[in-house]
């Protein structure tokens, strides 16, 4: 796009006016999820084109997580997306134990699955709340947050926090199941389903949310392929790309699920792939408890997982023949992490979370690199919002479910 | 037909009313009057407000001053100080700070304390409007376990002291056999 302040001249001979209108939309705009500000060039109330700024939120967590050790690295990724926090944790805990070639037991895998799969519902309630919200519709708002409130109650139960778990750690999971938190999921995945139906019911057929959702930011398969999309914003255009199936991760091998898929590619196919999604994650979690009990008992940690406070350099000791008898024994210092790469990618809630280690033998990884779904997500938004009214930029940018944290890092 | 009819008596809407006037007149309310009437009474384990356990013997901190606790914090918000007792050879805290306002509460500090020194209570409504009223001290962090203590059932035990499903052998010794204070 042309530069963003751009002198121009009234046109003397002109009748017309002929400077372009540009408009600031946020950073502190209630719609745009945080603090994305968004440069409009409008001509009357269409978008003629448009310039995301993101970059408000930065905290450096890459930077960060290169002077943290492993276990210490994860509960930055709680501040990602900090709405799904257990599966950006769950994206880290795997790239690192790539590194430290471990094998995480069963049981654990188990419990991060439906964590995940519960990270997920509570992302997808939180995005349908807040871009209904957004659209008009203020009791869908309502239900959302009672029923995400219910969920948050669990993961407190589970590991003593209701936004930045930081629940899984290098190995396995911090903290096991109790019956009781058992007994309140099986009961929220009976419920949850009506849940589901009440909310179809308010905004599925509605003829206001039709209109606006219809037709809005029409991509079609080989677009969103082209700029990017992951997770429900690609599944939405038809493309059944879920990286849970193409390369299963934790115990999502043992489970069946479908991966929805829409047809247009719009706004409301979006909608509809996410609220499939919901099913599917409350099936999974479903399954997945009817496992627990094969696993009673099993450690959730790896024998061999790190501690939370990793050495800087392990010690062993090596026997050295001793001049006059025996040996005497000498400390030797050793790599804690064979050094190397490692790349781990997960279906996080808002599309595929990618994070790539590289690590020099320390108990520091050399260099960290997240790829966050949000960030390819405001990229898409220019191409996205051409030739659309103001009142649907607020729609798109809750369709592409983007949170500022995670794009901005 | 049945898409205009639809339309034209406003079913769907209709159907979404329905919905919200029976949820309106038979539904419990989930709000809650917070704090006038109701009080959140947070999950066993709840990451909340920090405490030294009092020994009940001495009266004092059980800390040994390993600092486990200082290199695991990953926002660096504890600071101990200690001197070493010549004649039993053991540390002795003389300071021991935390910086509430720089910590994440992520419980690794009570996770890898090796006597279960440390804790983050259940209690979550505290708040300060000066710097000083969230920079606890040791003797602040021995009050706030007191005040905490007389709420709960004795013997006490954090889920994070001896977290559940995980194997004896990366505990600390003393925490293999801990069952609570």
């Amino acid at each position: 796009m042309s530069p963003l302040i751009e002198v121009t001249k009234k046109d003397v001979v002109s009748e017309t006016w002929e400077e372009p209108f540009y408009l600031n939309m946020g950073p502190q705009h209630p719609s745009t999820h945080g603090v994305l500000r968004i440069v409009l060039h409008l001509e009357g109330e269409t978008i003629v084109d448009c310039d995301p700024i993101v970059g408000y939120l930065h905290r450096g967590v890459e930077k960060l997580g290169e002077n943290l050790n492993y276990n210490q690295a994860i509960i930055l990724s709680d501040r990602l997306d900090y709405i799904a926090s257990v599966a950006n944790n769950t994206a880290f805990a795997l790239a690192f134990e790539k590194i430290f070639n471990l094998k995480v037991p069963r049981r654990a895998q188990l419990l991060r699955t439906i964590v995940c799969e519960m990270a997920r519902i509570c992302n997808h309630l939180l995005w349908l709340a807040t871009h209904a919200l957004d659209i008009g519709a203020m009791t869908v708002f309502l239900y959302c947050f009672r029923d995400r409130e219910w969920l948050l109650n669990v993961f407190e139960k589970i590991c003593g926090a209701r936004l930045t778990h930081s629940y899984v750690r290098v190995g396995g999971v911090r903290l096991d199941f109790t019956s009781e938190i058992i007994d309140e999921l099986y009961k929220f995945t009976e419920e949850f389903p009506n849940r589901i139906l009440d909310y179809e019911t308010l905004i599925d057929v509605n003829r206001i949310w039709l209109k606006r959702t219809k037709g809005i930011a029409v991509v079609s398969a080989e677009e969103a392929i082209n700029l990017g999309l992951t997770g429900p914003c690609l599944r939405g255009s038809g493309v059944p790309y879920d990286v849970r199936k193409f390369r299963p991760y934790d115990a999502y091998e043992e489970v069946s699920f479908i991966v929805p898929t829409g047809k247009n590619g719009d706004t409301y196919d979006r909608y509809r792939v996410r609220m499939e999604e919901l099913r599917q994650a409350n099936s999974i979690i479903r399954q997945c408890l009817d496992k627990l009990p094969e696993t009673e008992g099993q450690p959730v940690v790896a024998d061999n997982a790190p501690d939370l406070l990793i050495p800087e350099k392990r010690k062993s000791a090596v026997a050295l023949p001793h001049p006059k008898k025996g040996y005497f024994f000498k400390a030797k210092e050793e790599d804690v992490v064979p050094p190397g790469e490692a790349f781990a990618s997960i279906e996080s809630p808002k599309g595929e979370l990618a994070v790539y280690v590289v690590s020099d033998g320390s108990n520091k990884p050399w260099r960290l690199r997240i790829r966050t779904p949000s960030f390819v997500h405001i990229s898409a938004i220019p191409d996205l919002t051409r030739g659309h009214l103001i009142a649907d930029l607020v729609a798109i940018i809750g369709t592409l479910d983007v949170v500022l944290g995670d794009s901005d890092r | 037909m049945a898409g205009l009819i639809q339309k034209i008596l406003f079913l769907e809407i209709l159907k979404g009313l329905a919905l919200t006037l029976k949820k309106m007149l038979f539904a419990r309310p989930v709000t809650i009057q917070y704090p006038e009437k109701d009080r959140l009474i947070p999950a066993p384990g709840f990451r909340g407000r920090h405490a030294l356990v009092r020994d009940e013997n001495t009266g004092d901190t059980i800390c040994v001053a390993c600092l486990r606790c200082v290199k695991v914090c990953p926002s660096l918000c504890i600071n101990v100080e200690y001197e070493v007792d010549k004649e039993v050879g053991k540390r002795k805290v003389t300071k021991y700070e935390i910086d509430v306002l720089r910590c994440v509460f992520c419980g690794y500090c009570e996770e890898v304390c090796p006597v279960n020194a440390l804790v983050l209570t259940e209690f979550y409504d505290y708040g300060g409007t000066t710097r000083e009223d969230l920079f606890f001290d040791k003797e602040k962090l021995l009050k706030n376990w007191d005040e905490f203590i007389v709420t709960q059932k004795r013997p006490y035990l954090n889920p994070f002291w001896k977290p559940r499903g995980v194997p004896d052998k990366l505990l600390p010794a003393r925490k293999r056999q801990f069952t609570g204070v």
